[in-house]
């Protein structure tokens, strides 16, 4: 009886065995379109219905199984992204500074091109520095003595002037900007021939007034204010003429002279870089700085707006 | 005829033609169970993958059937279900059978022959059933051509795969055994139990 089991149980088993093989021979021998290839369409026929059935019947919970390996995967995924994040907003960000830069370099450039600047010998300087509050007049550049600036340079940038060197170190340079209280730079209102003194405003940090213009000035609303290319006092800078201060933004009617609202150009708290002018030794610029110097204290070096060409040619004794 | 002899005979009778648990009622059940856990695989856990790999339940189907009811059934059960996936998932007929065939059987020996009955048996032979079904598939394709490197990858997937139908085993042991259950004369807990209780000796009386 045990043997009888053993062989029945043995013979099924290679029956099995054998049949799978012929099966599978079978199957793998024959073409596309064999007998046992059209059984399993035909199987798949009638089971495709019901698969489907199944599926959507299903789906529930595939999708709650689902739901939880989203969930493990949106972990991992989302630190990834995270990472990736803060990769791209480090690109975005230097990115948005060196376009900043270059807009204000383009600016310097066609300054630069315009006024002339180049006779000065700009230095082209980093603000590495400014004060935190609003109330804010100076700034401090990455430049100094070793680039060759010194004290009263003007300090311009894409829109205008900014400012002079007060302080200067060998690698560093301290800039007072037009809102200084201590500055005053001689302006030129428009296309008129009138000049005046560009002081801040009194109680208005972000503003300036163009003072000591004469009482027949025609001042406008919108005028813009340029540097006239000369100086009122031997402490004074010697800026070149030409370069934007401000716009004005109203007139004040007083007896005596006229005097007007100006608002700078230049943006004063966003300041990145920025260029300063260095008259070299024997430059014509130079020369005239250091005529300019000379000058007897409350003496104009000279009117109009000839500017360095005049000072120039006074000095060289043309 | 001794008097032996002819109880054995008549118990064959009575259980049928290949032993005590091919019965009608526990081959629909199986049948019932096979096609179930084929759905159940093609239309859910195929579409789960953890790790790259997914739970095959099929093979463990197949182990757990023949742990349960013999090595007969076992390999029976093997070989249809094998089918039912080539079948379905439109595969190489008989690759599949030919696998599950020798898994089920190779189980049901176990039972046979050793009659396991520690907590972890069916872990380990879920696991061991999923290895011998990948590395069984992994045998018949080269066999039959299928150029697929033999990289640390398909390794990785196999060891992965094992660790995944090891983790699969037990709840699909519960569910499979759960099936079973009441149809199966020879039970082993059933079997254990009723050695102490219900008439059996304990070795310790018999001692």
């Amino acid at each position: 009886m045990y043997d009888k089991t053993v062989r029945r149980r043995r013979a099924v088993l290679l029956l099995l065995v054998v049949l799978s093989l012929i099966l599978l021979t079978a199957y793998f021998g024959e073409a596309a379109g064999g007998q046992l290839h059209s059984v399993q369409r035909a199987f798949l026929t009638v089971l495709s219905p019901i698969q489907d059935g199944a599926n959507k019947a299903l789906k529930p919970v595939r999708d709650a199984f689902g739901w939880i390996g989203d969930t493990v995967d949106a972990k991992s995924e989302r630190k990834q992204l995270v990472r990736q994040v803060d990769k791209l907003r480090r690109e975005v960000i230097a990115e948005q500074t060196e376009r900043s830069a270059y807009r204000e370099l383009l600016a310097l450039y066609r300054l630069d091109n315009r006024l002339s600047v180049s006779d000065y010998h700009p230095v082209t300087a980093t603000v590495v520095a400014k004060s935190p509050n609003i109330w804010y007049s100076t700034v401090t550049i990455d430049k100094g003595e070793a680039a060759g600036v010194h004290i009263n340079d003007p300090v311009i940038n894409g829109e205008g002037l900014v400012g002079k060197v007060t302080q200067v170190a060998s690698d560093g340079a301290q800039v007072s900007l037009i809102t200084d209280s201590t500055m005053g730079v001689s302006a030129r209102l428009g296309s008129t021939p009138a000049t005046g003194i560009v002081q801040p405003k009194v109680g208005a940090p972000n503003d300036l007034l163009l003072q000591y213009l004469p009482a027949n000035t025609q001042a406008n609303r919108g005028d813009y204010v340029v540097t006239s290319g000369t100086v009122s006092s031997p402490d004074d800078s010697l800026y070149p003429p030409g370069i934007p201060i401000g716009q004005v933004t109203s007139v004040n009617e007083e007896s005596a002279y006229r005097s007007v609202n100006v608002h700078p150009l230049a943006d004063l708290h966003n300041l990145d870089v920025v260029q300063v002018l260095t008259s070299v030794r024997g430059s014509t610029p130079g020369k005239v700085s250091g005529l300019a110097a000379n000058l007897p204290a409350g003496q104009t070096a000279a009117p109009g707006t000839a500017g360095t060409g005049a000072l120039a040619s006074a000095t060289t004794g043309k | 005829m001794s008097a032996w002899e002819h109880t054995a005979a008549s118990r064959a009778k009575a259980h049928g033609l290949f032993g005590p648990s091919f019965s009608p009622g526990i081959v629909a059940r199986i049948a019932l169970l096979a096609v179930i856990v084929v759905f159940f695989q093609t239309g859910v856990v195929s579409e789960l993958s953890v790790l790259g790999v997914t739970v095959d339940l099929s093979p463990l189907l197949v182990a757990f059937v023949g742990l349960l009811c013999g090595s007969m059934l076992g390999a029976i059960t093997g070989f249809a279900v094998g089918l039912l996936v080539d079948l379905a998932l439109v595969q190489t007929l008989g690759v599949t059978s030919l696998i599950f065939t020798l898994i089920g059987y190779w189980s049901g020996r176990l039972r046979e022959l050793r009659d396991p009955q520690a907590a972890l048996t069916p872990l380990l032979v879920g696991a061991a059933a999923t290895g011998a079904s990948m590395v069984g598939y992994s045998l018949v394709e080269f066999l039959l051509g299928v150029e697929a490197p033999v990289s640390l990858e398909l390794l990785r997937q196999i060891v992965l795969g094992v660790i995944a139908g090891a983790v699969a085993a037990l709840p699909t042991w519960a569910v499979v055994r759960r099936s079973l259950e009441g149809g199966l004369p020879e039970d082993p807990r059933r079997r254990r139990r009723r050695a102490y209780t219900t008439g059996g000796l304990s070795p310790l009386t018999r001692a």
